[in-house]
């Protein structure tokens, strides 16, 4: 058993860890705040190949795999740019053509996703299903030689800034008839495609979605893998790299609050003593330092995993490095805020920036919930419980 | 054009450094080892004159074998190759011996110019470029915030206190720069992957011609006697405020003739 990165992950860490610092959590909050995208942070970590890391190399990527995806996704938050559309473009998206694309459907995507200059965000949750895709009302159906879809999405990232999207809707099996889940890569700029934003208590520059698709009509070849037989498929394998680096990147945040929490109290005295020299203080910080650790490992053992193609195990590794994340980074910033007292909630310390987004996190893109039923069926072996 | 840059790899500036108490060499065993900040300035350097005009750029580091890991992230940013001048008899070696090897490794490389940091964070003598340079019988154009390449024509703008001052000479030459040269640039993820392929030469004192006597202790024109930790920082005057702080503070700034 080996704890180690390679080199060329530690140097992969410490270049991305590099350049998040030079950008920093002000220019994150101020691009939040003004209603702006962080274009600048994306356009050099996707000049440096970070956002491609795990595109095959024979379409201009990297060809490393989730282990460097989730390096760079929890590097930048860690620096306080925790940077949403990198779990949704790169780690669903660009897995789910890489892995079951056509030919030319890796042709056309992956150069743009190796380069870091496609971004395509993903539709799957709706809001009579969830997440659940046996019960998604979004169809497709054929028409000639083209698809047409209908349906409506909620909770879509970063729909406003992302070229495509990929859809997840339900499509008739042409053998049994049955209703499969289908993937199509559509334009964000599709004729019957509208959007709606949804204003959240969330300090991000990612915003959230309504989107509607009213008879959008797509070519044949916007079917993820030719045969609605890929989408099943296609839609697990966009699924553990998602959870793996929405991990990466609650620990990032959580890492950088407990930074910032650290240097706060080992820098203010109170009555002639730091005030991180009191156990009511250091040990909340300890306790929450020991949970963060512990889902880094994790995190690190389900992208180990993921690499070395064990899908299934993958599967309940990355949800539970999920689980563990989003609780470990709740904990980690309300205990930032907690001990920088009053100035916890103020905008200047920049840690009371980061609860939307680490609260958001036990519930998106799947709730603890929905973990711990997954974990019960799948890893204790009880009655599916819905 | 073939440029040698050349890279030291220094415990960082940024943590705690200490002397070893047996030798007192710089105690490299318990700090955090990283490519001396300067030099990467020097690298950028040469990767933009490579890009301009084309060549080679060549990363040439004399140190221990654990300086491996700085060179492997220096080739990550661009360079072509390296060469790790390692061998067991350089510890203790002083700045005179050291640039009497770096310029036998140059000799050794036909190079046509030679950048590097102004200066080291550790041992910040500011001496090697003028060295070398005399050693190899040829120009130092030195503490550089700019550098231009004509042809065989190097022009530097060289940073000085009051502003700068403009220095020529011609290939081959020694540049030193300043950290206000350029904003060096990141490894790409390509450059990291890249990096552990490229030809990195480890060469000894042999294989330099330079003889062990010459280095090292042995050789070395200056030795630390001792050394002693920096006195811990003294409680600084809290003025509390009861109406006449401002008063105390503009006694505290005269008496310490601030003001």
């Amino acid at each position: 058993m080996d704890f180690d990165l390679t080199p060329e992950q530690q140097l992969l860490r410490d270049s991305v860890a590099a350049l998040g610092r030079r950008f920093g959590h002000s220019y994150y909050v101020d691009k939040a705040k003004a209603g702006e995208h962080t274009d600048e942070l994306w356009a050099e970590a996707a000049k440096l190949g970070y956002l491609g890391v795990g595109v095959p190399t024979e379409y201009g990527g990297g060809g490393g795999g989730i282990t460097e995806l989730a390096i760079v996704s929890e590097e930048l938050a860690a620096a306080g740019c925790p940077l949403l559309l990198i779990v949704v473009s790169p780690a669903i998206a660009a897995t789910v053509i890489a892995r079951h694309g056509t030919p030319e459907q890796r042709t056309a995507y992956l150069p743009g996703f190796a380069d870091g200059t496609l971004k395509c965000c993903f539709a799957i949750t709706e809001p009579d299903a969830g997440s659940n895709f046996h019960r998604l009302a979004t169809v497709a159906r054929r028409d000639g030689d083209d698809y047409v879809l209908s349906g409506r999405k909620v909770f879509i990232s970063g729909v406003d800034e992302s070229a495509y999207v990929l859809v997840v809707a339900r499509m008739a099996d042409e053998r049994s008839g049955r209703l499969q889940p289908a993937l199509f890569v559509v334009p964000t700029d599709a004729p019957g495609l509208s959007t709606t934003k949804i204003d959240m208590e969330i300090v991000s520059p990612e915003n959230q979605y309504m989107l509607f698709l009213d008879d959008v009509r797509v070519p044949a070849d916007a079917l993820v893998g030719g045969s609605v037989d890929a989408g099943l498929p296609a839609l697990f394998s966009g699924l553990n790299p998602e959870r793996i680096t929405v991990a990466a990147m609650g620990i990032g945040t959580a890492r950088y609050a407990l930074e910032r929490a650290s240097s706060y109290v080992a820098g203010r005295s109170v009555w002639g003593r730091p005030v991180g020299s009191h156990q009511g203080v250091a040990h909340p910080l300890a306790h929450a330092a020991v949970q963060v650790e512990l889902a880094r490992l994790m995190i690190a053992k389900a992208a180990h995993l993921y690499d070395a193609g064990r899908d299934v195990e993958a599967g309940v590794a990355a949800n539970m490095a999920k689980y563990a994340s989003s609780e470990a980074a709740v904990l980690a910033v309300d205990t930032a805020i907690q001990v920088h007292g009053g100035n916890g909630m103020t905008t200047e310390y920049g840690v009371a920036t980061l609860m939307g987004g680490v609260r958001a996190g036990r519930i998106a893109p799947v709730s603890r919930e929905m973990i711990l039923n997954f974990v019960a069926q799948h890893v204790l072996g009880q009655e599916k419980s819905y | 054009m073939k440029i040698v840059v050349l890279v030291k790899q220094v415990p960082d500036s940024g943590a705690e450094r200490n002397l070893r108490s047996d030798d007192n060499t710089v105690d490299r065993g318990s700090a955090n080892n990283v490519i001396n900040e300067m030099d990467e300035y020097a690298i950028e350097e040469a990767l933009s004159i490579q890009e301009k005009h084309g060549g080679e750029v060549v990363v040439l580091t004399m140190g221990p074998s654990g300086a491996t890991e700085s060179i492997r992230k220096a080739l990550s940013m661009g360079p072509d190759s390296a060469v790790h001048v390692a061998d067991d008899a350089l510890h203790g070696s002083c700045a005179v011996a050291t640039s009497k090897v770096l310029a036998a490794a140059i000799g050794q490389l036909d190079a046509d110019l030679i950048i590097c940091g102004a200066e080291s964070t550790d041992g910040r003598v500011q001496v090697m470029p003028h060295m070398i340079a005399e050693r190899l019988g040829i120009a130092a154009l030195t503490g550089a915030r700019k550098l231009t390449v004509d042809g065989s024509t190097l022009t530097i703008e060289r940073q000085t206190e009051e502003g700068y001052e403009v220095v020529t000479a011609s290939t081959p030459a020694v540049v030193s720069v300043w950290d206000t040269i350029n904003e060096p640039r990141y490894p790409s993820f390509k450059g990291i992957m890249a990096a552990k392929k490229k030809p990195l030469e480890t060469k000894s004192l042999a294989d330099l011609g330079v003889d062990a006597s010459e280095v090292g202790f042995d050789g070395a024109t200056s030795t630390v006697v001792e050394h002693s930790k920096r006195p811990p920082r003294q409680a600084g005057n809290k003025v509390a405020d009861s109406g006449d702080g401002g008063v105390q503070l503009v006694q505290y700034l005269s008496s310490e003739k601030f003001v």
